[in-house]
């Protein structure tokens, strides 16, 4: 369990960490919470030339930011902030209930939001969300910055649209639906998802809910919205029977592995029970009617 | 020939200066280093929690730091704990509650218990049960832990 050989840099600005990211051609790694890497590194799965640690360079991607709609959180705000931060409680609570579920105290902090993003593991929760909440990624090369819609991000199992000599700089939100509700089953507590499920929307005064979002993870190589689900239950009311129809349409958008932590078949089966759980819990608050 | 790294680093209240590989994790350097082996290592992939210090007063996982990330820092080990003579106040609950049999899981549980003590939070028995998921132990049960911990935190009597 030990890395291969490597250089490590530790960059003052993020001038000099793209810099260094561009200067090694691609072989170089961004070193952030450390928590999905080091293990990666010591098991080597991944062999690469230099390290650019991104740790000192919390005062340009440590912030939480509430502007206007939107809300912009820098790429290295750690789990540990995100639990805690009253801005994310009160714009993005989703974000702040998933956290929870993610590893253990000593993980969360020092994982950091760009990390899991970056990490793109497929039942990873932070990703889950941000799909869900249909953020923006901001990267940065020496050529300039771009930003990312979610939906174009992911690529697969941990893979996702970044180049190798661009750093993740932070992740922008808009204004997050007035509703939602977060599902996960473990094998145990705080252990990997194998199957979550995010959904967001806002109910009118008469209970018909527009900008319906519905987010799987762990039933794909990324996560992935449940688009006809989704558009099933778009501009109606919510009854037991739309509910059921949509858990059913989910099954569409999932195409689930058979690994160490479930079979696909047990996934399948899972999903839509679970999705209409949730669903129905969303329809029964009634939050429109008070 | 590997390079190495010059670090300067705050080791339970010291100054040290040391010449580091870059490959080398945290862990490996405060165990073979330093001769601090009080913290332990288990698993070496941030699973077990046995390499649990305090970083800067966080609970972290010394494994998944690399040593030279440890630069400009404090680092807070097990032997930071007991007095000159006897033990830390959590270091007598631990033994006054039986939250230990073999030991070797009890330095991750010291420094992730002193994190959470200093955090100032109104903890809960669950809460504390919760904080302390990310250290293992495969002798105790947990039970003895937790009650460990809750009796440091939350005195003798107080069942919440
Ligand atoms: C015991 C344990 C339990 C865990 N449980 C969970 C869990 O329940 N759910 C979950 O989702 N995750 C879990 N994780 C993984 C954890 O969430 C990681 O922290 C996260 O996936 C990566 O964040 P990081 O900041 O540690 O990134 P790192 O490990 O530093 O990096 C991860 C990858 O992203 C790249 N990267 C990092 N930051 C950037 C950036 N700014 N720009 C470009 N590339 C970047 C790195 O080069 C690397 O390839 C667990 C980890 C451990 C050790
Ligand atoms: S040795 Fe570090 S977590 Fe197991
Ligand atoms: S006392 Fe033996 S592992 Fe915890």
């Amino acid at each position: 369990m030990k890395p291969a050989p490597l250089q490590y840099v530790r960059p003052a600005s993020v001038a000099e960490a793209v810099d260094a990211l561009e200067e090694h051609g691609g072989m170089a790694r961004v070193l952030a919470g450390g928590q999905s890497l080091v293990p990666m590194l010591g098991m080597r799965l991944m062999r690469p030339s230099a390290l650019v640690d991104i740790n000192d360079l919390g005062a340009e991607l440590g912030k939480i930011d509430g502007r206007g709609e939107e809300t912009v959180i820098g790429a290295l705000v750690r789990y540990s902030a995100l639990e805690t931060s009253p801005v994310i409680a009160e714009r993005l609570p989703l974000l702040q209930e998933v956290v929870r579920h993610i590893g253990d105290r000593q993980v969360r902090n020092r994982g950091t939001i760009g990390g899991a993003v970056a990490q793109s593991d497929p039942t990873g929760e932070m990703p889950l969300v941000c799909l869900t909440l249909g953020a923006r990624v901001v990267a940065r090369s020496v050529r300039g910055e771009r930003t990312i819609p979610i939906e174009e991000f992911f690529e697969g199992s941990y893979a996702n649209a970044l180049e190798p000599e661009e750093l993740l700089v932070g992740l922008r939100f808009p204004l997050a639906p007035v509703h939602c509700r977060f599902f996960e089953r473990g094998r145990k507590h705080n252990d990997f998802a194998l199957l979550s499920i995010a959904v967001a929307g806002s109910p009118d005064a008469d209970g018909r809910w527009s900008g319906v979002r519905i987010g799987l993870g762990g039933v794909n190589d990324t996560p992935v919205l449940a688009e006809a689900a989704a558009a099933r239950l778009e501009g109606r009311t919510w009854d037991t029977a739309t509910i059921a129809e949509a858990a059913e349409l989910a099954l569409e958008a999932a195409d689930p592995p058979d690994d160490v932590r479930a079979s696909a078949e047990y996934r399948n089966h899972l999903l839509p029970i679970q999705l209409r759980r949730v669903l129905t819990d969303l329809a029964g608050a009634e939050p429109w009617k008070t | 020939m590997e390079d190495l790294i010059e670090i300067t680093v705050t080791v339970n209240g010291r100054a040290v200066h040391e010449r580091v590989p870059a490959r080398m994790h945290a862990a490996d350097f405060l165990r073979g280093q330093l001769g601090l082996t009080g913290t332990h290592v288990g698993c070496e992939q941030g699973v077990c929690g046995m390499c649990t210090v305090l970083l800067d007063g966080e609970a972290v996982k010394s494994c998944l730091l690399l040593a030279p990330q440890l630069d400009g820092h404090e680092v807070a080990t097990v032997e930071s704990l007991a007095p000159d003579e006897g033990l830390a106040p959590l270091q007598q609950a631990f033994k006054e509650a039986h939250a230990l049999q073999c030991g070797f899981c009890t330095p991750g549980f010291l420094m992730t218990a002193t994190a959470l003590a200093r955090s100032g939070r109104t903890l809960s028995r669950d809460d504390i049960r919760e904080e302390l998921t990310g250290v293992l132990c495969r002798c105790t049960g947990y039970e003895n832990i937790v009650t460990a911990v809750d009796r440091h935190i939350n005195g003798e009597h107080v069942d919440v």
